[in-house]
């Protein structure tokens, strides 16, 4: 029993001292169980957490999710004639307002909680919680809030509404980005109002979201 | 054939005559707007101008298709008559609200022709009114990428960085970049300012924090900013000249705090766009209103500091 035990925390110790890896992929690993504090890391790594293995469990929920969409958007997008690296804006304009629109009708059953779990949400609340709690937080908030004083609810926003074009994207600073699971390319976290929205940059719609996500 | 629709030969004397006549070695003025209120066409100090120079020219906040723009972008024309900056560099929000294709003509294409028709090439980096598709634009000359890196001169070397959404793995990339980058001159760009007077924003200490020691770290020179919409030379920090031009298209007019104590000079009385040349260890720069003043203008040395070898 006590050499199970032993195993077990062995084992633990080994997840815990591991570094987090930075990873540019389409296909980002959920965030293994770490109690390193996000404050003494470089601004360079990734540091998701603390963490306990429940809170890594349902995050990797949200990330089996992520890979799904994922892998949705890019069977979507091929569908479409590539989209060159320099092209014009009638191009741009084209392909971007086709994607939109498959990706909504591929989606047309979604609603809130499809990609932030219910699982990973109460932990994304609370990686927000511990992030906005520091000394600094409300310098962090207030530069979220900066040109974003709007009302998630007037916009009607919600899943599969497109981002709406006149509003600016909230900045989302590098010290929040740090602590949340890492997302592939071209989906991004950004705040509407007090609201955490998933964005996807190409199709312009929001992916997910979850609501009241930014702590008094 | 432009100047000519533009100006009439007394307002053409008027251009030149402040070209011709300066000081080369008056080092960075402190004139405040209200000095350069009182004289609007008073002698800039004189860039050298010389023909293996690289020149470039800063842009910010200016895509809102509406004539104030229009006017700012005809007197970068006319500056580029008299001083052929080879490219520009645009600090974000480079087009306002809609997005269609008939918005990058109104807001970007057609203000910018006589440029774009020169030769001239926009490297853009995004503010956060701008969609994420713009770096497909090849116009922007982005090549697909939020943020990247070029050298259009062997000597100096441009980061231009998306500030809005600055995830670790863009750090990473940063500090990879300027650690590996024996440029002489690197220059750093993007929408946020680190520094800042103005009242509406003022300046990002959370990019301060992460962005800051690596510049000051890795030699970094010059930082360019927009987002207040306002012109800003800030006071050198750690050994670093800071600008804020984002006085490109919609002014904040005396929206600059003068009581920040960061300011070397700060003018916030009309739309602005800044030039500059580097020749050698020297950059000098002057910025020009809407109207053709020159608001601010000066020299600075490049920071020198021991680098590894690498890369240009």
């Amino acid at each position: 029993m006590a050499g199970i035990r032993s195993s077990i925390l062995a084992l633990l110790a080994t997840i815990l001292l591991a570094p987090v890896s930075c990873r540019s992929d389409d296909n980002p690993e959920p965030p293994p169980p770490t109690s390193r504090s996000p404050q003494s890391a470089p601004p360079t790594e990734r540091v998701v957490g603390p963490l306990t293995p429940e809170d890594a469990t349902a995050l990797a929920s949200m990330n089996d999710r992520i890979k799904e969409y994922v892998e949705l958007h890019i069977k979507v997008e091929q569908t479409l004639p590539a989209l060159p690296t320099e092209t014009t804006p009638e191009q741009i304009d084209r392909h971007q307002r086709a994607l939109e629109k498959l990706m909504r009708e591929a989606r047309s059953k979604a609603k809130p909680g499809d990609i932030f779990t219910p699982q990973a949400r109460p932990v994304i609340k609370k990686l927000l919680v511990q992030i906005f709690g520091r000394p600094e937080g409300d310098q962090l908030k207030a530069s979220i809030m900066d040109e974003n004083p709007v009302d998630p609810d007037t916009m009607k926003l919600t899943v599969n509404a497109r981002y709406p074009d006149a509003i600016p994207l909230a900045t989302v600073p590098p010290q929040v980005l740090q602590v949340l699971p890492e997302l592939a390319e071209d989906l991004e976290y950004r705040f509407v109002g007090d609201w955490l929205i998933l964005l996807d940059t190409h199709a312009h719609i929001v992916a997910d979201y979850i609501d009241d996500a930014l702590p008094e | 054939m432009r100047i000519c629709r533009l100006l009439s030969p007394a307002s053409i004397l008027l251009l030149l005559l402040p070209f011709a006549g300066c000081s080369r070695n008056s080092t960075t003025a402190g004139p405040t707007a209200i000095q350069a209120e009182q004289s609007p066409f008073e002698p800039p100090i004189r860039l050298p101008n010389s023909a293996d120079s690289f020149k470039f020219a800063v842009l910010g906040d200016f895509g809102t298709g509406k004539r104030p723009q229009y006017e700012l972008a005809e007197q970068m024309a006319i500056v580029h008559d008299l001083f052929k900056y080879e490219i520009v560099v645009l600090v974000g929000d480079n087009l306002y609200g809609s997005e269609r294709p008939q918005d990058f003509e109104k807001k970007f294409e057609i203000p910018y022709k006589p440029l774009l028709d020169a030769g001239v090439k926009f490297y853009a980096s995004l503010g956060n009114h701008d969609a994420r598709e713009q770096r497909y634009y090849r116009l922007f000359n982005m090549d697909g990428q939020l943020y990247y890196t070029f050298n259009p001169n062997p000597d100096v070397r441009f980061f231009m960085l998306e500030s809005s959404y600055l995830v670790p793995e863009q750090v990473q990339w940063l500090e990879e970049q300027l650690k590996t980058s024996t440029s002489d001159w690197k220059i750093a760009a993007f929408h946020h300012p680190l520094y800042s007077s103005a009242l509406r924003h003022g300046s990002d200490l959370q990019l301060r924090e992460v962005l800051e020691p690596l510049f000051v770290k890795y030699n970094v020179s010059v930082v360019l900013n927009g987002h207040d919409h306002v012109y800003e030379r800030l006071k050198p920090q750690n050994g670093i000249a800071y600008f804020v031009v984002g006085s490109g298209g919609q002014l904040r007019a005396g929206n600059i705090n003068k009581e920040t104590g960061i300011t070397a000079v700060g003018f916030d009385r009309d739309l602005a766009f800044m030039v500059a040349e580097i020749t050698g260890d020297e950059m000098y720069f002057k910025v020009v209103s809407r109207r053709g003043e020159i608001v601010d203008s000066g020299v600075l040395s490049r920071r020198k500091i021991e680098e590894s070898a690498g890369s240009r």
